[in-house]
Formats: C-alpha cells, sequence, structure tokens
C-alpha cells in the first residue's frame, strides 16, 4: 500500500547541510503493524514526518520518493496530497494535546468528523473516556495527556483511515492507557486493507504489538525483520526482560 | 547487616479545602520499612502512589503527619541527597559544571589533597567527558545533564542517595548504561541506594530489595527477583502484566478511572 524510498533528508544551513537520514527504503503492506525502533535523536519522528511531506521544504532538503497506492506524495498536486492526509493517513503524535486549538471545546472536532453518535460513543467507552455529553464541553487543558492521546486516537479512527502512523505512543502515559491503544491497535490492523506504523523506544511495547520491525541508527533503516528474528538479531542492544 | 534508616509508621496527609468545606486526604498511610547500608533498593508503584512523597519526606523537603524516620548516619551533614527527575533545573544553567563539582567537594569536612584527582575520580565514575568540563549547565543533554548533576551529589560524599525516576525520559540504551553506572557508584563510593521508578524491568536489573506501593500503601516488600517471579498481592500481578502490556480489556476497565 506504501512504498518509501527516502534517498536523502537533511537540514539546510547557510553553508552547508547537515545529513539527518539516507538511503531508506521499505514497503508498508496491509493488515500488519510495524514499528521502528531507535534512540533520542536517531530521526525517528522526522522519518514518520517525510511521509506525508509534512516537513517544511525551507527547512530541510528532501530527496524522496512515497508511494501511496502508486500516487507520489512528492509528485501529487496539493489538493490531492491534502485528500491522502485527511482520508488514508492519519497521525497520533506525540504531544498529542498540542494538536488541539486550546480555545475549542472537543466537541468542535467530533462533530466536524462524524456523525455517528453511537460509533463516536461506543469509541469514547472503550477507551474509558467521559461521556460525550460531558466531554464535547471540555476544553484540551481540562485532560491529562494520556486522556488527549485517547482522544486524538478515537478522532483518527472515525475518520476511518488506511494507515495509523503513531509517534512514541506510550511516553508519558501509563502502562494500562499503553495497553488499553494496544488492544485497539491491533482490532485496527486485523480490519480490512488497514495497517499501522508506530516509531518507539519501548521494546516491550514493540515486542508484544509488532508484526515487523526495524532498527533506525547511524542516518538509516535496517530492513524490516518479523518481530522474533529482529530480537534474536539485537538481542545484545536491548535490556531485556530475561524470563 | 547495619541499618541506615528505618522508617517507622509513618502516616502523610494532606488538606483539601474547597469554598466552603475541607477534607484530609491520606497521601502516605501507615509506611514502615528499613534500608541496609550499602544496599540498592527499588519503590515501585503507578503515578500517584506516593513514592515521592515518601523521598521528599526522607530528605525533610516536608514533615510527616506522623510516625518516625530514624537514621543511622557516620557523617551528620549533606549525608543524605536526592537526585530529583527534571535535573535540568537543578544545575545552575549559566556556571560551568566543573566549577560547580569543585566548590562542592570543598563543602566536604575534610579536604581531600588533590582537588583535581578527586574531580577526575567523580566524572569519570559518572562517564562525564572531559571535554564538557567547562560547559554550562544549559549548554547539555538531558542525559549529559543528569550525570553532572549525579557527579554534583557524589561530591558532597552522600551516605545516601535518593533517586527520583532516573529513567525516565531514557533510551533504551541509556536506560542499560544508567542501570551499571548506578551500580558502580553504589560500590566504588559505598553509598546506599534507593531508586523510585515505575520501570519494573529496569529495577529487576538494578535492586536486591524492591517495596511495591498501592495507593499510599506497601502492598508488597522484598527480594526483586522473588517478588517479580512469584507475586503475592493482587496489585503486583497486575502491574506485572500492564508493564508487559499483557492485559484485557475487563481488566483494563477495573483500573483506569
Amino acid at each position: 500500500m506504501l512504498k518509501i524510498d527516502i534517498k536523502e533528508i537533511s537540514i539546510k544551513k547557510h553553508t552547508e547541510n547537515i545529513l539527518l537520514l539516507k538511503n531508506i527504503k521499505f514497503d508498508l503492506s496491509k493488515n500488519k503493524i510495524f514499528t521502528i525502533l531507535g534512540k533520542n535523536g536517531t530521526g525517528k519522528s522526522t522519518l514518520i514526518k517525510s511521509i506525508t511531506k509534512l516537513l517544511d521544504n525551507n527547512i530541510y532538503k528532501i530527496i524522496a520518493e512515497v508511494l501511496w497506492e502508486g500516487k507520489d506524495v512528492y509528485k501529487v498536486d496539493y489538493e490531492e496530497l491534502l485528500k491522502i492526509r485527511a482520508n488514508y493517513i492519519k497521525y497520533i503524535f506525540q504531544d498529542a494535546i498540542n494538536s488541539f486549538d486550546h480555545f475549542k471545546q472537543f466537541g468542535y472536532y467530533f462533530n466536524k468528523f462524524c456523525k455517528d453518535e453511537n460509533e463516536i460513543s461506543d469509541l469514547l467507552e472503550y477507551f474509558i473516556l467521559p461521556k460525550k455529553e460531558k466531554l464535547f464541553k471540555m476544553y484540551p487543558y481540562e485532560v491529562s495527556g494520556g486522556m488527549a492521546q485517547r482522544i486524538s486516537l478515537v478522532l483518527a479512527l472515525l475518520t476511518k483511515p488506511k494507515l495509523l502512523i503513531l509517534d512514541e505512543p506510550t511516553s508519558g502515559i501509563d502502562s494500562a492507557i499503553a495497553n488499553l491503544m494496544l488492544l485497539k491497535l491491533k482490532d485496527f490492523a486485523t480490519e480490512k486493507g488497514n495497517s499501522v506504523l508506530l516509531v518507539t523506544q519501548d521494546i516491550l511495547f514493540a515486542q508484544k504489538i509488532s508484526v515487523e520491525i526495524a532498527m533506525l541508527k547511524d542516518l538509516t533503516l535496517s530492513t524490516f525483520y518479523k518481530t522474533k528474528e529482529f530480537f534474536n538479531k539485537y538481542n545484545s542492544e536491548l535490556l531485556l526482560v530475561n524470563d | 547487616m547495619s541499618k541506615i534508616l528505618s522508617i517507622n509508621n509513618l502516616i502523610y496527609k494532606v488538606k483539601e479545602t474547597n469554598l466552603f468545606t475541607s477534607k484530609e486526604k491520606t497521601i502516605l498511610d501507615n509506611i514502615s520499612f528499613d534500608i541496609n547500608r550499602g544496599e540498592i533498593i527499588g519503590i515501585a508503584g503507578e503515578s500517584g502512589s506516593g513514592k515521592t512523597t515518601i523521598a521528599k519526606l526522607i530528605t525533610g523537603i516536608i514533615s510527616p503527619s506522623s510516625g518516625t524516620i530514624k537514621f543511622e548516619l557516620i557523617n551528620n551533614s549533606n549525608s543524605v541527597q536526592i537526585l530529583f527527575q527534571n535535573t535540568g533545573q537543578i544545575l545552575n544553567p549559566f556556571r560551568k559544571i566543573e566549577d560547580i563539582i569543585e566548590e562542592a567537594i570543598k563543602l566536604r569536612k575534610n579536604l581531600p589533597e588533590e582537588i583535581e584527582n578527586e574531580k577526575e575520580k567523580i566524572f569519570s565514575s559518572v562517564n562525564f567527558k572531559r571535554e564538557y568540563w567547562g560547559n554550562i549547565g544549559s549548554n547539555l543533554s538531558g542525559g549529559q545533564q543528569q550525570r553532572a548533576a549525579l557527579a554534583r551529589l557524589l561530591a558532597v560524599q552522600p551516605e545516601l542517595l535518593i533517586l527520583d525516576e532516573p529513567f525516565s525520559a531514557q533510551d533504551f540504551e541509556s536506560k542499560k548504561t544508567l542501570v551499571e553506572l548506578f551500580k558502580s557508584i553504589n560500590e566504588k563510593f559505598n553509598v546506599t541506594l534507593m531508586c523510585i521508578s515505575h520501570d519494573l524491568n529496569a529495577l529487576r536489573d538494578l535492586c536486591k530489595r524492591v517495596i511495591i506501593m498501592y495507593k499510599g500503601k506497601i502492598v508488597e516488600i522484598g527480594n526483586t527477583k522473588e517478588v517479580l517471579a512469584d507475586p503475592s498481592h493482587a496489585y503486583t500481578k497486575y502491574l506485572i502484566k500492564a508493564e508487559k502490556y499483557n492485559l484485557n480489556h475487563s481488566e483494563l476497565l477495573e483500573r483506569i478511572d
């Protein structure tokens, strides 16, 4: 469904460019959960942002080809790009709370994305969030980080995307909430034609959720290995529970 | 084994005042435990279980509502130190790290003969490279700041060092190095460590003994490997399952509010 071929991403400076990522090539297929593991500052977030051309052209120099169902995200016209972003590929960012306008109640977003009241109620209940009558009247500053993250996942799911991209879904939230997200993401990936791509440094989460994992280091990405193979290969580098 | 600290029937309450009502809320409920000299002990539990409150009580930042905290220290000053979670806010952002450490060494009662050697010893034991010695606090990365703050604490020769969530915001590789670093500090400087963390995985590697806290109470205490391999309390079982993301939806429904 998605073919990614990044030749180079670098930051533009006055005299020279700083290379961030190079020679990254991978395909995402349907009904799978893919994980990219990497340390702080290896460029995980930059990599996933480049997928729908979210990086600013004035700051970054990008030589890449990203094919979404055969269309190159970097070549299609702007309207087509917006369509892909709105209908097919959805992000849940690390600081979910800043994805919301602090002067708008949550109701604004829900009414915009979905008309099916029952579907909203079901998802809110699944994620152990307040009832919609209450939640719709709340402002972003009234919810905790974990709640904001769940709300943004609910909103993303309501738009019925084909690919969900999550940036560090477990950071800053306790493991029970992360566990809840894990269950839903697994469900999502089994539905027709859906896939999930996530970047994280939470090894246990990656181990539990992923079908295939790749390691991002030294500016480039390894191939995607089946989860078990990945851990056999990288066992020595990772701090793992030995039981 | 001699004790360095014994805590008995510690209770900590706060008053919650509304416009018209005021009620008491118990944060810590009847906590008792000992820490042996030279050991590494861990405290685990979810956010809000009262882990950091214990650290604040031990260091005297807040005082208990009732109960006793008894130290058996050799020196009486600077002997209990705490490494806070937000290390960036501890270091003076405008002073050279080298100067901060040197000043701290001079606070000791018995000054070492060669301050330069002592500095070298402390910096190398926390893996703080010489090229950064001259940097000011705000010019360091999060990991470097943490190591610099740790060096500052070690410079006053503490007997008990409390680490508050040292692993949060660390990636997997730094986590592993940090565990090794704490172990070596424990041996090299003869300092007792108490490590507060919700990361059972890291505590399993680091600590001989562990305390599991839930809603202000100690629910389990004992040898880390034994407690985590064969937990007796339902909450510990839940915590282990949650850490490995093995819970199902109905188990989660009970816990999240």
